[in-house]
Formats: structure tokens, C-alpha cells, sequence
């Protein structure tokens, strides 16, 4: 999508199939062996992903008008 | 007539006749017409007067039917006030205690509404079958709200408490008033034309009808309606269900509820990791077994001979495949080790050499044939190979020493079939 490397969703999906494809048992040991190297790297990749902790908020200011919004306060929620 | 036959009433009790004669010929009505002379005493009870162009009625609201009014009450407002004719005696007029107020315009923005869902319904904007899956894992969440209610703080708290890896775009707008509705179609177009953007949270608290009127906006639906993105609407609270929310992708009941929606929560995330990577260390381990079982039905079905080459060519592969594993797991999963434990105790196990290597021999039948695995056998072939770990012996069964007892029965029977 945005990113140039695997998204997390991308790699969540590989890591799926990954398993998926050693379930079937259909592959040769050397294929299972490839393929589970493979799983730990992606699983690697994910926690990776998720441990970056802090929320990145941006606005999107494309019709100029965002930054002086008057708004009164909604009512409360819940 | 005669002054005999005249009755003459007190005032009080005249009064408490006519009050009589008005609750019970008008004990449900309903008036419209605009509020004057409006008073809010400090008893909370609300004083008002019901007027058109010639005439007028006091009107009463008292405090605790005053408290369930979802609007603001002023001078000048046009109004449907219900409740009851009564009389008050001590002034001898005639007024409404009204049980409940609603602005006169509210009826007909409620039949607009009808007949705006009854035509999108049929257009098929609102079709269970057009609504989108929302991405498991987003990567970017766009926020189209007010920047500054109470539904914007709800989402960024719930997102960051859940799944702080993702980025939010906030897209602010107005959420009520005459702009509210071209700024939130702008912003999901704006979003569609970015494309970039995995699930859209659109929302606000909840409000009265007129409050909402933006998502009920007819544009505002057909934005919606053509926005790349999956969209989750959070307008209010549960009762308020606006148009915006019939076309949504997924209809939440409160913006906390939306990012809870939107994004997963971290912590089921990992532990899908990790039962992901459990999975796949057992699937291994399982076909490093299978591999196993195949090159010791190979040992015992082949002349020692012909296979001595394949098999260290396959115990040479299964050291290595038990090398890779463990490295692997070993420089992933670092501390997790102890889960990978079932397979690490596989992979020791299944090298034949270390098997060989710890006193043990295999013995095959020297007449170019398979493994053999019991005394029966050993004395009925009686040319045997012993296979060690570095190499093999020839050897003559001379006789039968033992057997172990269960094995005997076992035998017998197999002897006497």
C-alpha cells in the first residue's frame, strides 16, 4: 500500500499462510524448513510493528479552512 | 323562572365546576403556537404564554416534564405543547399544563426524513451486500469529526489504548450547523482521492433531530456511499439513528465504540503471533517426524549396501534441517525459547547416528532384505547384517536366548494362525 515494504496486514496474511502451508504437508522438508525460517522473520517483523507504542496523528489541512474550525462542543457521548 | 329556582354558586365553587367541565372535555390536546412571556421562576416551573396573530393561552411546564425537554425554550420559538386544559382558581383563567414541547418544524423534518430513507433504501445505498469488511489490521485511520468534542478525545484515547501502531489522519469538520454537511462530504472525498487511507471513523456525540441533521444529509449519505474507504459511523448514543449510519459499512453506537471497531487490540494481535509461530514450530516438528519415519522405513527396507549412501545423505539433511530450526527459533523467539521446547526435544531426537552412536546396532537381513525386528525373524533368516555407527558386520542367528513375555503371546498366536 503506502509503504514500500511489506504492510502488517501483508505480513500477518504470509505468516497465515505460511502455517497453512505446513499444515497441507505437502511440502518437502527443505520447503518446510524455508517456510518456517520465514515465519519467524515475519513474526519478528509484526511484534516489531506493534511495539512501536506511541500513536503518530496528522491533519489533513488540504482546504486551508482546519485550523481555525469554530465548533461548538458536541454533547457527551455515552 | 323564579328567584327560588336561581342558583347562585360561590366563586370557588363556580370555578371548580367549569375546571371540572374543561378536564373533562379536553383531558389530551395538542396546540401549536409561539412562545411569549416566558419565566423560570426558581421553583423550576416553566411560565409561558401559547399565542398566534389574536389570541393566546397561559401555558404552565412544570419542572419535572420542563427537565425531559430536548431542546432550548425562548420567546419567539414555534411549538407543539401537549397536556391537559385545566382552570386555576385563584385567578379564574384558564391555561395548558403541558406535559411535553416540541418545536412545531420537528413533525415535518421527521416525514422528510421517511421519505429520504424510503428513497436511498430503494436506490439500494443502505444494501447489506455494497457494505465492506473493514481491514483486520489498518494501517491508517482517518477521523472526519469535530476537533474539538468530546467524540475526537473518546477515538484517539480508545486507539491508542488498543493499537497505538497505527496513524491517524484527522480530517476535521463541523458536525452541526449550515457548513456541517458540504465539510464532511469534502473531507470523505478528500479521503477517497488520498487513497491511502484503510477505515474511516465519521462521528459525533449524540444530539437532538436538528443537531444530527448533518448525517442526515442527503450528500452527506452518497459520500458515504462512494467513499474508497470502509466507513464506521459513531453518531451519539444508541437511540439516534441517523441516515448516516443506515449507509455506513459498520454502524457504531458511540465514537468509543468505533475505534474500538476500527482497530484491533494489540494485545490479541500478539498473541496471534505467537500462536501463529506455536503453530508453525509444531507443523515442523511434525514433518521433521514424518522425514524421520521415512528414512527408518528406508534403513529397514533396503539391502544395507545399496542405501548406506542415501541414508547419511538423509541423516546429513535432517542434522542440518535440525540446525536450521533451531537457529532460527533460537535468534527469533530469543526469551519465547521455552515455547519452541516440544520441538527442540524433537529435533534431538531424530538423528539415527546419535542413536547408533549411543551402543545401539540395527540389524538387517543379509539376504537383501528388510530391517529385522524380532527374534522370530532373526532366527528364521539367520544371515544377518549389523549396521553400527561406523559400519557393519556379518553374523549367524544361532538360537533363541528370550523373549520378552508380552512379546511371547504375541508370538505364539502369530505362529499358531
Amino acid at each position: 500500500m503506502t509503504e514500500p515494504s511489506l504492510t502488517f496486514e501483508a505480513a500477518m496474511a504470509r505468516l497465515e499462510q505460511i502455517v497453512a502451508d505446513l499444515e497441507g504437508g505437502k511440502l518437502s522438508l527443505e520447503e518446510s524448513l524455508k517456510k518456517f525460517e520465514e515465519g519467524i522473520t515475519l513474526g519478528k517483523t509484526c511484534r516489531d510493528f506493534l511495539d512501536r507504542a506511541d500513536l503518530r496523528i496528522r491533519t489533513l489541512t488540504a482546504d486551508g479552512d482546519a485550523g481555525d474550525n469554530s465548533v461548538e462542543a458536541d454533547d457527551d457521548d455515552e | 323562572m323564579s328567584f327560588a329556582e336561581e342558583r347562585i354558586f360561590a366563586v370557588g365553587e363556580i370555578n371548580a365546576l367549569v375546571r371540572e367541565m374543561l378536564e373533562g372535555e379536553f383531558p389530551a390536546v395538542a396546540i401549536a403556537g409561539e412562545v411569549s412571556n416566558l419565566r423560570v421562576p426558581a421553583s423550576g416551573h416553566v411560565y409561558f404564554k401559547l399565542k398566534d396573530a389574536s389570541a393566546q393561552i397561559a401555558a404552565v411546564c412544570f419542572r419535572s416534564d420542563a427537565r425531559r425537554m430536548d431542546f432550548e425554550l425562548e420567546d419567539g420559538a414555534q411549538v407543539i405543547a401537549r397536556g391537559t386544559l385545566t382552570l386555576y382558581d385563584a385567578q379564574g383563567s384558564y391555561q395548558l399544563i403541558a406535559r411535553s414541547l416540541e418545536p412545531a418544524g420537528r413533525g415535518d423534518l421527521e416525514r422528510a426524513l421517511r421519505v429520504l430513507i424510503a428513497r436511498l433504501r430503494e436506490e439500494g445505498l443502505f444494501d447489506a451486500a455494497r457494505k465492506r469488511a473493514l481491514p483486520l489490521y489498518p494501517h491508517r485511520v482517518a477521523v472526519v469529526t469535530s476537533p474539538t468534542g468530546a467524540a475526537v478525545r473518546d477515538i484517539l484515547s480508545t486507539i491508542q489504548r488498543r493499537f497505538p501502531c497505527v496513524e491517524v489522519l484527522m480530517v476535521p469538520v463541523q458536525v452541526q450547523g449550515d457548513a456541517a454537511p458540504a465539510q464532511i462530504v469534502q473531507a470523505l472525498d478528500a479521503i477517497s482521492a488520498r487513497g491511502d487511507v484503510d477505515v474511516v471513523i465519521l462521528g459525533r456525540g449524540g444530539g437532538s433531530i436538528e443537531d444530527l441533521a448533518a448525517f442526515n444529509d442527503e450528500g452527506v449519505a452518497r459520500a458515504i456511499h462512494r467513499c474508497t474507504a470502509p466507513v464506521v459511523s459513531a453518531v451519539g448514543h444508541e437511540s439516534d439513528v441517523t441516515i448516516a449510519d443506515f449507509v455506513a459499512d459498520v454502524r457504531a453506537a458511540t465514537p468509543t465504540m468505533a475505534a474500538e471497531i476500527a482497530v484491533p487490540a494489540r494485545a490479541e494481535v500478539l498473541a496471534r503471533i505467537a500462536g501463529l509461530e506455536r503453530a508453525a514450530a509444531v507443523r515442523l516438528s511434525g514433518r521433521i517426524d514424518g522425514a524421520r519415519r521415512r528414512v527408518d522405513a528406508f534403513v529397514r527396507s533396503y539391502a544395507l549396501g545399496r542405501v548406506r549412501g542415501s541414508v547419511e545423505h538423509a541423516m546429513q539433511r535432517l542434522d542440518h534441517a535440525r540446525h536450521r530450526a533451531e537457529r532460527a527459533t533460537g535468534s527469533a523467539l530469543g526469551e519465547r525459547r521455552a515455547r519452541s521446547h516440544a520441538l527442540d526435544a524433537r529435533l534431538a531426537g531424530l538423528n539415527p547416528r546419535d542413536v547408533l552412536r549411543r551402543g545401539y546396532a540395527v540389524v538387517v537381513d543379509a539376504s537383501g532384505g528388510s530391517a529385522v525386528t524380532s527374534v522370530t525373524e532373526a532366527v528364521r533368516v539367520r544371515d544377518v547384517h549389523l549396521v553400527f555407527n561406523d559400519g557393519a558386520a556379518s553374523a549367524s542367528v544361532t538360537g533363541e536366548l528370550a523373549r520378552d513375555a508380552g512379546q511371547r503371546e504375541r508370538a505364539v498366536r502369530g505362529v499358531s494362525k
